[in-house]
């Protein structure tokens, strides 16, 4: 039953203040999990209610299976009660007078679906989700957890086109978070219904999605696989969200090549931009190579002093003085290496730095 | 100091807190005592004894439960409490009507003006229901009725007739529909949009979701308000006395005012049927707050919601006009009303010209209205029972409020049930109450204006305590222990601390009691006297005499009075009153 959800153009104008939503535009296959990804506020949850019919778009159009439901210069709104989507809320919206049962059965009811196939799907779902003895509890005697649960049953117990999530785990403690991240990519896809998803929470959106689109004051900034977003970020703001914490400042000297202001020259793999360029290297700490000193030397070998080191348990965070900037560098293990004060030499992996214009 | 004189000191200072705070607990439940328990017990009692409290004097005889079975066994009291639990059914289930309607309109729709609706929906709370029952009857009485009049005119073969149970159903359920209304809107408000939309996804229609989840989500405030306003119409007095009277429909309250006023007064069945009415009421209460401290549905606390507002198209304006036609029904024409009535020579009108014939118009009525010693002392007595009350219960309230709230005195919990107790007490029976407690005593209260003052304060003590409360926990105890800690002692801090911050607070509730209390006509019925003449029971005595003008020019007199009151009290409390004054009726 999954579909295919296509968005071009959409934008969606509040009373006051820029768009919530600019000319955002995407495509879901059927059956995949895409996830938007961004800070609160940046749109992604209004672009997620115009999907669902809950919000009128300003501007552009949305089609859920080749069919068009949302074309405001066409004056085409279908209402959410006919768009056939699911959807699941970040306060659960669970109806509290209603028991476990009565809840999921609820949008079968409005479809006239015969009365002994309906407790059949319910059961099923109830099954899939993992709630099947809870069936006639009443929600109110639920933890959080199971709530969220029930509106997931609720959303997937006719099928829909499309299941739209909006933070359905942000309400919920941080270890069960952890565990309902996991069995909740496994229901979706055993569902085999198409997902639009929600957060906040890279962590998140990395496990569950099939793809990732960043988004940032109303402006989609960049989809693709979380590999590839976390490999080749496409723009600044997408690596600063993905977590590079490290920018040098230089110009680009020749293909491949960028000259710093401290006069050393940085080899990068498939630069941006052309010779006189002035541009930004960003680099992930976690790509920084970190040498005790005299150690060979190679490709964008530098040496560097150590300022601070933290010790988190795992691994080892450290403030590094190199190419006349501080930078930060994180070193997986138990056992921390350097010290402060110590002179170390740095290596800058050219395949995982990237230029961005300044 | 140290460590060794602390020890020393401390065993001695925490002894004298104690007994201090005993002394002081023990003289709040002194007073309660005189205030509450000793006129509830003298009504008890009053009900199982056959003797006549004036013309024995005080003492009771012959106790024993025959009087009030028999009482129980009369026709008559089956009669006036069917008809008691009809009117206020009727009157409730269209209180809920109209009160979850405009509360819908207003949270829920895109309905223009939905301030003004809001605002509407609440006004009947500020018209004393004596004046209201007053214009109704001049407008809508069989006969003469102005509304009947100018259907005539018009030709239309309808009359209505406000002197019917179906009268005082719709008088009821038009006036106390602010009670579900405040309840249901708040409810509506603080409700997670989540949950109707996540029924809008489920692919219900806006009706269906309204009656699956929306009504059954806030039903325990549906079902609050209807108490609470069933609570209020059950012991109100001066509706079904003006509305009932003409079509001989007796309820429980005006019954008991019959009791005492046959000769000899029947005191003692009067009694019996004032705790008939008290344990009817006390169970409501007590269902009420069940359902209010039971488990709410609104799970997700301190959050802000904008809640979902439906697009009505063109049918918005369809619910504005039914907020325009409620005002007109509950303000504008009883004051239309009062005034023709209050200004006009005589009320029979021939024609529509005749209305607008300004020679027919006069000052007489207010001019014999304030010839009469009668009227004019009724106004200083009002004002001074008022200002009585007002001073004092509000001194008492606060005592109560802070001794409860913010102090771990001993025998709190006692001393905060006790002062809550006349919840449950209607007005009217607090006025048997305190007949049996103090007419037979030689030299006593009886007779004063003592008696209405304190009989006032004991009614309303919960609306204060409570108007009092909400503005004392705003206080941060922590700005109390900063005080003590700069080393002022318990009153020292309530002086230059609590006493100045609370003092908005504190002012008006003091002004919600003066409002309350001038207003009160249940209790008062019982306790004047023609020294202590009150406006709201002379209104009444207007009224019954059948002198339509005066009577009207009174209300207006009377409505005014309170208009400005109100005003100065919502000006004093930013709103904060609002609520509380028309919750005694």
């Amino acid at each position: 039953m999954s579909a295919e959800l296509i968005v071009s153009h959409l934008r969606k104008q509040f009373a006051v203040g820029r768009p919530a939503v600019d000319d955002v535009s995407f495509r879901v296959a059927a059956g995949e999990i895409v996830v938007l990804l961004g800070p609160s506020g940046c749109g992604k949850t209004t672009t997620l209610r115009c999907i669902a019919g809950l919000e009128q778009p300003t501007a552009g159009t949305i089609s859920i299976g080749g069919d068009e439901v949302a074309a405001p210069e066409r004056g085409v709104h279908v209402p959410p009660r006919l768009r056939n989507i699911g959807m699941v809320f970040q306060s659960y919206a669970v109806w509290p007078h209603m028991t476990v049962r009565q809840n999921v059965n609820y949008p079968l009811r409005h479809r006239k679906v015969p009365r002994d196939e309906a407790e059949r799907k319910v059961d099923r779902v109830l099954e899939l989700v993992g709630l099947s003895e809870y069936a006639e509890r009443p929600v109110t005697q639920l933890s959080g957890g199971q709530m969220q649960r029930v509106a997931l049953a609720r959303a997937l117990v006719y099928e829909p086109r499309i299941l739209l999530l909006d933070e359905p785990l942000s309400n919920l403690d941080a270890k069960l978070r952890l565990r309902l991240r996991d069995e909740l990519r496994r229901i979706i896809k055993e569902a085999k219904v198409t997902a639009l998803y929600v957060t906040h929470d890279q962590a998140e959106a990395v496990v569950l999605g099939d793809r990732i689109g960043v988004m940032e004051n109303g402006k989609l900034m960049q989809m693709s696989a979380p590999v590839e977003l976390y490999n080749k970020p496409e723009n600044l703001f997408v690596a600063n969200f993905t977590g590079v914490s490290n920018l040098i400042k230089g110009e680009i000297s020749a293909p491949g090549a960028v000259r710093l202001s401290t006069g050393e020259t940085l080899r990068i793999t498939a630069p941006r931009g052309k010779t006189g360029d002035a541009v930004l290297v960003a680099i992930r700490p976690e790509n920084i190579q970190l040498r005790p000193n005299g150690e060979g030397a190679d490709t964008n070998s530098f040496p560097a002093r150590v300022i601070e080191g933290h010790f988190h348990g795992t691994q080892t965070t450290y403030a590094l003085e190199t190419l006349g900037h501080r930078i930060e560098a994180i070193e997986l293990g138990t056992v921390p290496r350097f010290s402060a004060h110590d002179t170390i030499r740095v290596v800058i992996p050219p395949d995982h730095s990237w230029v961005f214009p300044q | 100091m140290t460590a060794e004189t602390a020890a020393l000191v401390a065993p001695r200072e925490a002894g004298r807190r104690i007994s201090f705070g005993w002394l002081w607990s023990g003289a709040l439940l002194v007073l309660l005592t005189f205030l509450v328990i000793y006129p509830v017990a003298m009504l008890v009692l009053g009900a199982l004894t056959n003797t006549n409290p004036v013309v024995d004097g005080f003492g009771i005889y012959d106790l024993s439960l025959k009087n009030f079975i028999t009482v129980l066994g009369n026709p008559n009291v089956h009669f006036a409490l069917a008809n008691s639990l009809i009117a206020c059914g009727g009157g409730t289930l269209l209180a809920v009507i109209i009160g979850l309607t405009f509360s819908w309109v207003v949270v829920r729709t895109n309905t223009p003006c939905k301030r003004f609706i809001a605002a509407v929906s609440m006004i009947p709370l500020f018209v004393p229901p004596l004046v209201a029952a007053v214009a109704w009857s001049i407008l809508a009485s069989p006969k003469t009725g102005l509304l009947n009049t100018m259907i005539k005119w018009v030709g239309i073969d309808f009359r209505f007739d406000v002197y019917t149970m179906g009268g005082l159903i719709a008088i009821f359920g038009i006036y106390y529909a602010p009670y579900v209304y405040m309840f249901t809107a708040s409810a509506l408000r603080n409700m997670d949009p989540a949950l109707e939309e996540a029924a809008e996804i489920s692919g219900a229609t806006p009706v269906r979701i309204l009656f699956t989840v929306t009504f059954p989500l806030i039903a325990p405030a549906i079902i609050s308000g209807m108490l609470l306003s069933f609570i209020v119409m059950l012991g109100i007095y001066g509706i079904p006395a003006v509305l009932g009277a003409p079509g001989d429909i007796p309820v429980l309250t005006t019954y008991i005012f019959k009791l005492t006023n046959w000769s000899p007064p029947l005191y003692s069945t009067a009694a019996s049927v004032a705790i008939i009415l008290m344990i009817v009421t006390g169970f409501l209460v007590f269902l009420q707050q069940k359902v209010v401290s039971g488990r709410s549905y609104i799970t997700v606390a301190g959050k802000a919601f904008r809640p979902g507002v439906m697009n009505l198209g063109p049918w918005r304006y369809l619910t504005l006009s039914l907020a325009v036609i409620y005002l007109i029904v509950v303000v504008v024409l009883p004051t239309l009303a009062l005034i023709v009535a209050a200004f006009r020579k005589f009320l029979f009108i021939r024609s529509v010209e005749s209305l607008f014939d300004l020679k027919q118009y006069s000052l007489i009525h207010f001019e014999r209205l304030f010839d009469n010693p009668l009227a004019v002392r009724s106004i200083w007595n009002t004002m001074e029972v008022g200002l009585i009350t007002a001073v004092f219960g509000g001194i008492l309230a606060f005592a109560i409020g802070y001794t409860v709230h913010r102090t771990n005195a001993a025998g709190r919990r006692s001393i905060d049930v006790i002062s809550t107790l006349p919840v449950a007490i209607p007005g009217l029976v607090i006025g048997v109450a305190y007949l049996w407690a103090w007419i037979g005593l030689p030299g006593g209260l009886y007779g004063t204006i003592w008696i209405l003052a304190l009989a006032f304060i004991a009614r309303f003590m919960p609306d204060t305590i409570k108007a009092l409360s909400t503005s004392l926990l705003q206080i941060h105890k922590e700005l109390e222990e900063a005080s003590w800690i700069c080393g002022k002692g318990l009153l020292g801090t309530i002086r230059t601390i609590v006493l100045p911050l609370a003092r908005p607070g504190v002012i008006a509730a003091m002004t919600l009691l003066f409002i309350l209390a001038i207003r009160e006509l249940g209790s008062s019925l019982f306790l004047y006297t023609s020294n202590t003449m009150v406006m709201a029971v002379l209104l009444l005595d207007y009224y019954e005499g059948g002198n339509v003008g005066i009577t009207s020019a009174f209300s207006l007199v009377q409505t005014l009075l309170l208009a400005v009151l109100i005003g100065i009290a919502h000006f004093l409390s930013r709103g904060g009153a609002d609520t509380s004054v028309g919750r005694a009726g």
